[in-house]
């Protein structure tokens, strides 16, 4: 036995060890993907057997204006969302010099990943209420009626947005400390040789080694802005009318309260294949970057 | 290297069967716990009201003590039971569970997941003490549930905020406009509304279609039989209209949610509220003894009265493992003695008439008002398909905030009824 197994274990150790994870992976994640696609081709409210209905979902689905407000306010997501890798960054190198009180101040901006996003937007909702929430007395204060953010559909979508940033910015301040505490001493000290100091020492001797890190705070961002539901469901239902829907949050309407499946399967997929696509076009640009200068 | 070749898939063949054997093992090594199914009814409820769930349990413990059958509650979230039940039905179903009765009960009679109690109904003379509310819970001359607590729907407000300002129970549309004048004038929001969680402005509608167009027209809308495009829906968004051009309504209702809007009465900021007696949870104890209720105002002085009455139920699903021991629980939860108590906390009307007087006077109030109507609908989103009740709640808010949008969103809806009934 003990032969066989020295005679095998090339190859015997690395698929025992990968095998939980790939079967994990394959079960939860694939296979359930896939079987979201198949749904998303019939019709089906949960429990009854399911009816194939080719592409009607899809068809129904581009033709429904919900779908593009959903769309429209994911790409809102997203393009607020980019700010969080920079002003993650910013505060990381706020908060990484050595000045007393500074441990107090990391600790404080790193409270928001601490508490549970449900938490922050039940709070933010609370910040926004008309009449009594903290943003209506700061208004008062300058004699001011704050607007109502989250009754108003042109703003509903940023008010969300600027409650999800507030733990995605601790979150990309964090990614960007531990990049910062790697940093190559020598690197920096041969700059400060050649005189580099300030925003020149930042642009080409600091963020230079940050790239990975930016690449991981981007790709996490991204995916974090695409997949947002839970701020939108704890803080407006996807309300007023529908206005503040993301396509995730669609999803879940349509497959839970409208009990469609095979409609909210449809939107799943769609929301898969930007996913994909954006992942896959970010991912083959950073491999040619790191293959052109590394 | 032959050799090796053809050792190779045979340890690989071993390898798996060892892994095989293991996961065997693995499932065999941990028996299932030997319970006698016979012996054990499992109940799920969707109890919120602590005081009525430890009631439960209490006559639960008595079963136990009577019949020796054991009794497992699980308690779940209001609003998470109405997902799970579709998945509990099918995959693993209690003994006994809690739901709503009307449309709600009959989307899971027809797919055949709630067992038929007819017989118990028989033995237990249940028609005689249940009247016209066995009507609730019965599909095609067939009872499959037995309605719990029941929610009649009116005006809310405070005795001491109307006495202060003078204002008087507006019976009719006029005097509800004018109504609405005068607490605006005391600085009162005539209505107070919240629809984060859309529903109360489909109660509205629902209200304003039993004044104007009666029940009959208001069910073919709940089946899909009659349009929202249909002229005879006109009115009563036109009357609907008036009250928002006339700031009736909370400004800014959707940042609200229905316990905010109740706080805004409690607070004496709003003279009136369309809700259930449910509202008594968003006031102070001591001021519960000022709540009270008036009938929605007449608009068609010609029609008969209609209201809105909700009964909750409580079910046999059609996969129990002991439908015998879930019948003999529910014959015994069902008794007066214990069925009474249970209603008490949450301020639900109970659908036995037999029960004694209950100690809540809105209860009694709403026992009384009851006997006058001519007919009940459940709710807009119990009456009505559930797909096309989702899609109606947010058309119904976007009407309460948008109303120059009448047209869109009436459209929108018939899109979907269309859909929906497959017309």
């Amino acid at each position: 036995m003990t032969k066989l197994w020295r005679r095998h274990r090339w190859w015997l150790t690395p698929t025992l060890l990968i095998l939980p994870a790939a079967v994990l992976f394959s079960v939860v994640i694939l296979a359930s993907a896939v079987e979201s696609l198949w749904i998303s081709l019939h019709e089906w409210d949960g429990f009854s057997p399911m009816v194939w209905i080719g592409l009607g979902n899809y068809r129904e689905l581009f033709a429904d204006p919900q779908f593009y407000v959903s769309l429209k306010n994911n790409l809102i997501w997203l393009v607020m969302f980019m700010l969080a890798p920079p002003l993650g960054l910013a505060i990381a190198l706020l908060v990484n010099q050595k000045i007393r009180g500074m441990r107090l101040l990391k600790s404080l901006f790193f409270i928001p990943l601490v508490l549970a996003s449900v938490a922050v937007g039940v709070v933010f909702t609370w910040v926004y209420t008309p009449e009594f929430g903290l943003l209506a007395l700061i208004f008062r204060t300058f004699g001011a009626t704050a607007p109502a953010v989250l009754s108003d559909e042109n703003f509903v979508t940023f008010a969300v947005v600027i409650a999800a940033l507030w733990p995605q910015i601790a979150f990309c301040m964090v990614l960007y400390l531990a990049g910062l505490n790697n940093l190559s001493e020598d690197l920096i000290g041969a700059g400060r040789v050649d005189g580099a100091r300030g925003w020149n020492m930042l642009r080409h001797i600091v963020l230079p080694q940050l790239t990975q890190v930016t690449f991981i705070a981007i790709a996490v961002t991204v995916v974090g802005a695409l997949r947002s539901f839970d701020m939108v469901s704890v803080m407006t239902s996807g309300g007023p009318f529908g206005s503040s829907e993301v396509l995730a949050y669609q999803m879940f309407e349509q497959s839970i309260f409208s009990y469609r499946f095979g409609y909210g399967a449809a939107i799943a997929s769609v929301l898969f294949v930007i996913m994909a696509v954006f992942i896959a076009w970010y991912l083959t640009r950073m491999i040619r970057a790191d293959e052109r200068g590394g | 290297m032959t050799f090796k070749w053809i050792e190779k898939p045979s340890t690989r063949r071993n390898f798996l069967k060892g892994a095989g054997g293991i996961s065997a093992g693995a499932l065999a090594g941990f028996p299932m716990p030997a319970l006698s199914q016979s012996s054990e009814v499992t109940i799920i409820s969707d109890e919120n009201n602590a005081d009525a769930l430890r009631i439960l349990r209490r006559i639960a413990a008595d079963f136990e003590k009577q019949s020796g059958t054991k009794v497992v509650i699980n308690n779940m979230d209001h609003e998470a039971h109405k997902t799970a039940i579709r998945n509990y039905l099918v995959a693993g179903a209690p003994d006994v569970c809690f739901w709503f009765s009307g449309n709600r009960m009959r989307a899971f009679v027809t797919r055949g997941l709630f067992d038929d109690i007819s017989d118990l109904f028989e033995k237990e003379k249940y028609k005689d003490v249940l009247g016209a509310t066995t009507g609730a819970v019965t599909v095609d001359g067939k009872q499959y549930g037995l309605p719990t607590g029941g929610t009649m729907w009116g005006m809310f407000y405070r005795k001491d905020v109307f006495a202060e300002h003078g204002l008087t129970v507006p019976a009719t549309w006029d005097e509800f406009l004018a109504y609405g004048q005068k607490s605006k004038a005391a600085g009162l929001i005539p209505v107070s509304m919240g629809t984060k969680e859309l529903w109360p402005a489909a109660g509205w509608f629902d209200q304003m279609n039993l004044r104007i167009n009666g029940l009959d027209k208001h069910f073919a809308l709940m089946n899909g039989k009659m349009a929202y495009t249909d002229p005879v829906l006109k009115p009563v968004f036109d009357h609907w209209e008036e009250l928002i051009k006339q700031g009736f309504f909370t400004p800014d209702q959707t940042s609200f949610g229905w316990q905010e809007a109740g706080a805004f009465l409690a607070q004496k900021k709003a003279g009136m509220m369309n809700l259930g007696a449910f509202v008594k949870a968003t006031f102070p104890e001591q001021d519960l003894e000022q709540l009270t209720f008036a009938p929605f105002p007449k608009i068609d002085g010609a029609l008969d009265r209609y209201e809105e009455f909700s009964v909750n139920s409580v079910h046999i699903p059609a996969n129990a493992k002991n439908k015998a021991g879930a019948r003999e629980f529910l014959a015994f939860f069902y008794q007066p003695e214990n069925f009474g108590p249970y209603l008490e906390p949450g301020g639900n009307v109970p659908p036995r008439n037999d029960l004694p007087a209950s100690k809540d006077p809105l209860v009694n109030a709403a026992v009384e008002s009851l006997k006058t109507v001519a007919g009940t609908s459940q709710y807009y989103d119990r009456d009505t398909d559930p797909d096309m009740a989702q899609a109606g709640l947010v058309g119904f808010q976007e009407f309460m905030a948008k109303p120059e949008r009448r047209d869109a969103i009436l459209q929108r809806l018939e899109g979907t009824r269309r859909r929906i009934f497959k017309i």
